[in-house]
């Protein structure tokens, strides 16, 4: 069985009194461990169809469509279980890095782990905690940096905070929103080699947006958008950027 | 699951509560707020307890009146009233209204008084009366009389001053003039005003207006047991001292002569009751000429009267409702006992608040309108808040992204800026407090300051009432603003709280 499943997803916004559709029937299915990458011009709907594949966002009301993760539909969910589920099973990281400004590269590795756990939990794991998010820090290359803050670092950097941020809870999905949009190539690249650092040996799904088709090879699989349909899929490369 | 608060909020309440300068700011109109409301409160109360404590000083706890025409038998009342265990002591007194002429003066001033019949011994037992006397040795300067001017600081005037003091004490000494012991009376010291000219310190010098010595004249209108007007009389007495209350609607209204000197002049004293219905004997000589009429027969006896007796309860422990019944109690008992009584409906038993009642409300009412004012003036506080907040989360709208992506729930944003309201009303509310504390217990410093560098003198002692400002800091006063203000704070915050917790989250994200 496919880790998400992605049945004829559709997705309208509303502009004043003009109606655009975003997603216009997205069927997707992707295995658990695999890499994906969706590519697609700006205004393709790929990061549409990214932040409602993380709850972020609801499927049109009348036949939206269906996503589900292990079998088990995002629409069913409460408000509160689609919290849960962003908190248990979805890591996100932007485009635009989305580091909290006033936290330490440490505090906002850890905020979702404060989120997930509350406070007798996160507490109680504290030690453990800290000890996981230095090793994700070390494994991106910012030991040295635990104490910076946001304002303090390279782009590069922010968003390998931002990646170990994502992966602190551990989750079994990581969604990444143009992850390397914000950075030049080199950068970039070397931000490929922490995903794949950090994906290892696990089990941990990876949905990666991207307009830039060198970026997208890294993946095991390329799926192209374009207005708001996926038009090709096709094997990545595992080429270097 | 196991439910706990996230732990996120009070880190980063603590975070943006340091880093920017708006929380600062906020934090800063919360005190300034608070502070104002406390020292308002604070000093309009302390003025109002210090009236208060003065009128309870001038009338004791509870008074039985019956104006005008009074009662009889006072004495043996006094002293039911002082073998109760509830009742420290008792007096008679007479209250009316005359006429005072100040003789000796170029200006011969005249002026409308209520002129106080006392018993000088037992009055200062109900009313600590020999406290107010004014002109008597001092030995500690007025607090803002820092060189030491006030006239009765003067050694080489001390003898002077106790002469003044035996005679406000006793209402009855050596007149040097008259070369003979006479009645004295005891002035307010407002009565022949001395408004503007007391020193900065607020003391009378003894150049100015230093009465004792001086002759008044009394004019009272007695009027008969039926309330039919007598002739007027007049009597003149000697000032010993005046007396100063802090209440300036007593001290400027007010004379104490001796009771028994009033009780003659208003025809209130003891008085032999005859026969006048039968025929006239005369009186005649060996040689059967009349010479003269024989007095008419005695018959009775009226008592003296007075118009009230004024109690003190012991210590300050007992409800003064509970002693106004006790002493109504002992009126009534005393009513079946003496048959110069009225009955107990037919007098006033008041207590001192009821007395004051029209002062003390009207101070009342001032203060809850002042704080009342001051109030809406600080909801601006909340309205502060608010709309900081509101610029606030639309600048942290991403930060509200990046939480619900994170998975936190609405609420738990909510909760985040409702506590970062609370924090910034507990920050400005306690520093509030703090300042009000430092301003209300150096109030007195300041103020000297404002009026030597800046010529602002609020509280003007050369006017009336106050040498000093009360600088009571109150604590459940001070924990009841400093609570309102931090309520405020989070009431201020809910708009933009709720705001925040409404936000689309992939909206949030794209905010620019």
């Amino acid at each position: 069985m496919s880790a998400i499943e992605v049945e004829n997803l559709h997705k309208t916004y509303k502009l004043g009194k003009v109606e655009v559709p975003v997603l216009r029937g997205v069927s997707l299915d992707i295995a658990s461990g695999e890499w994906l990458a969706i590519l697609g011009a700006s205004g393709s709907g790929k990061s549409t169809l990214l932040h409602l594949m993380g709850g972020l966002d609801r499927p049109d009301a009348k036949s939206g469509g269906r996503i589900a993760y292990d079998g088990r539909a995002l629409g069913d969910l409460s408000a509160n279980d689609r919290n849960q589920f962003r908190r248990d099973h979805v890591g996100f990281v932007f485009q635009f890095y989305h580091l909290v400004p006033e936290l330490t590269v440490l505090e906002n590795t850890l905020l979702g782990a404060m989120i997930r756990l509350g406070r007798l939990g996160y507490l109680r794991e504290a030690g453990k905690l800290r000890d996981s998010a230095r090793e994700l820090l070390g494994k991106a290359g910012l030991s040295h940096r635990l104490g910076h803050k946001p304002a303090q670092l390279s782009g590069g950097e922010r968003q390998r905070v931002a990646i170990a941020r994502a992966l602190i809870n551990d989750p079994p999905v990581l969604l990444a929103d143009e992850p390397t949009g914000n950075l030049d190539q080199k950068t970039g690249a070397e931000l490929l080699d922490v995903f794949e650092t950090m994906r290892g040996k696990t089990e941990r799904t990876i949905v990666m947006v991207t307009h830039d088709p060198k970026v997208a090879q890294r993946a095991d699989r390329v799926v192209e958008m374009a207005d708001g349909l996926i038009r090709q899929t096709t094997p990545g490369g595992s080429v270097g950027v | 699951m196991e439910y706990s608060r996230p732990v996120f909020q009070s880190l980063l309440t603590r975070r943006y509560l340091t880093s920017k300068v708006m929380p600062l700011l906020a934090s800063a109109a919360v005190m300034l707020s608070v502070a104002m409301e406390l020292i308002t409160w604070s000093v309009m109360g302390g003025f109002l307890e210090q009236l208060i404590q003065s009128g309870r000083t001038l009338m004791g706890d509870v008074e039985i009146a019956r104006p005008q025409r009074g009662f009889g038998d006072y004495e043996k009342l006094i002293e039911m009233l002082e073998a109760d265990e509830w009742i420290e002591a008792a007096t008679p007194t007479i209250d009316a209204y005359g006429l005072v002429k100040l003789n000796d003066t170029p200006q011969q001033l005249t002026t409308t008084c209520r002129i106080k019949g006392i018993d000088p011994e037992s009055f200062n037992r109900v009313t600590g009366y020999f406290d107010t006397l004014y002109w008597k040795p001092i030995d500690t300067p007025m607090p803002r009389d820092k060189d030491r001017e006030d006239p009765r600081l003067d050694p080489a005037k001390r003898e002077m001053f106790e002469t003044t003091q035996r005679l406000g004490q006793e209402l009855f000494g050596y007149d040097v003039g008259a070369q003979s012991d006479r009645d004295q009376a005891v002035l307010g010291i407002e009565v022949f005003s001395k408004r503007g000219l007391r020193s900065e310190a607020g003391f009378v010098t003894d150049d100015w207006v230093f009465l004792p010595g001086k002759d008044v004249t009394l004019n009272v209108l007695p009027i008969d047991m039926s309330g039919g007007f007598l002739e007027p009389v007049a009597r003149k007495l000697q000032i010993g001292n005046e007396f100063s209350s802090n209440i300036y609607e007593i001290d400027s209204q007010t004379i104490y002569v001796p009771l028994d000197e009033l009780q003659q002049m208003l025809k209130m004293d003891r008085a032999e009751i005859v026969e006048t219905g039968g025929p006239i004997e005369f009186i005649y000589d060996n040689a059967g000429n009349p010479i003269g009429r024989m007095l008419p027969e005695v018959v009775g006896v009226t008592p003296a009267r007075v118009t009230s007796v004024l109690v003190r309860g012991v210590g300050d422990h007992i409800p003064l409702r509970d002693l106004q019944e006790r002493v109504k109690e002992i009126y009534t008992r005393f009513e079946s006992q003496s048959e110069h009584a009225p009955p107990v409906d037919a007098l006033d038993v008041l207590t001192w608040q009821d007395r004051n009642a029209t002062l003390i409300g009207a101070i009342k009412k001032e203060t809850a309108l002042v704080l009342f004012i001051f109030g809406i003036i600080s909801l601006t506080s909340v309205f502060l808040v608010l709309a900081i907040f509101w610029s606030m989360i639309s600048e942290r709208t991403k930060d509200i992204g990046i939480l619900r992506a994170l998975g936190a729930s609405g609420p738990g944003v909510a909760w985040l800026w409702v506590r970062y309201g609370l924090a910034i009303g507990v920050v400005g509310s306690i520093l509030g407090g703090i300042l009000a504390y430092i301003v209300i217990t150096n109030i007195n410093a300041i103020h000297d300051w404002m009026g030597a560098t800046l010529g602002i003198m609020i509280w003007d002692p050369q006017v009336y009432y106050f040498a000093r400002i009360p600088e009571d800091f109150n604590l459940t006063k001070a924990l009841i603003i400093v609570a309102a203000g931090i309520v405020s704070c989070g009431l201020g915050a809910l708009i933009p709280a709720w705001r925040a917790a409404r936000m689309d989250p992939v909206k949030a994200l794209r905010f620019e």
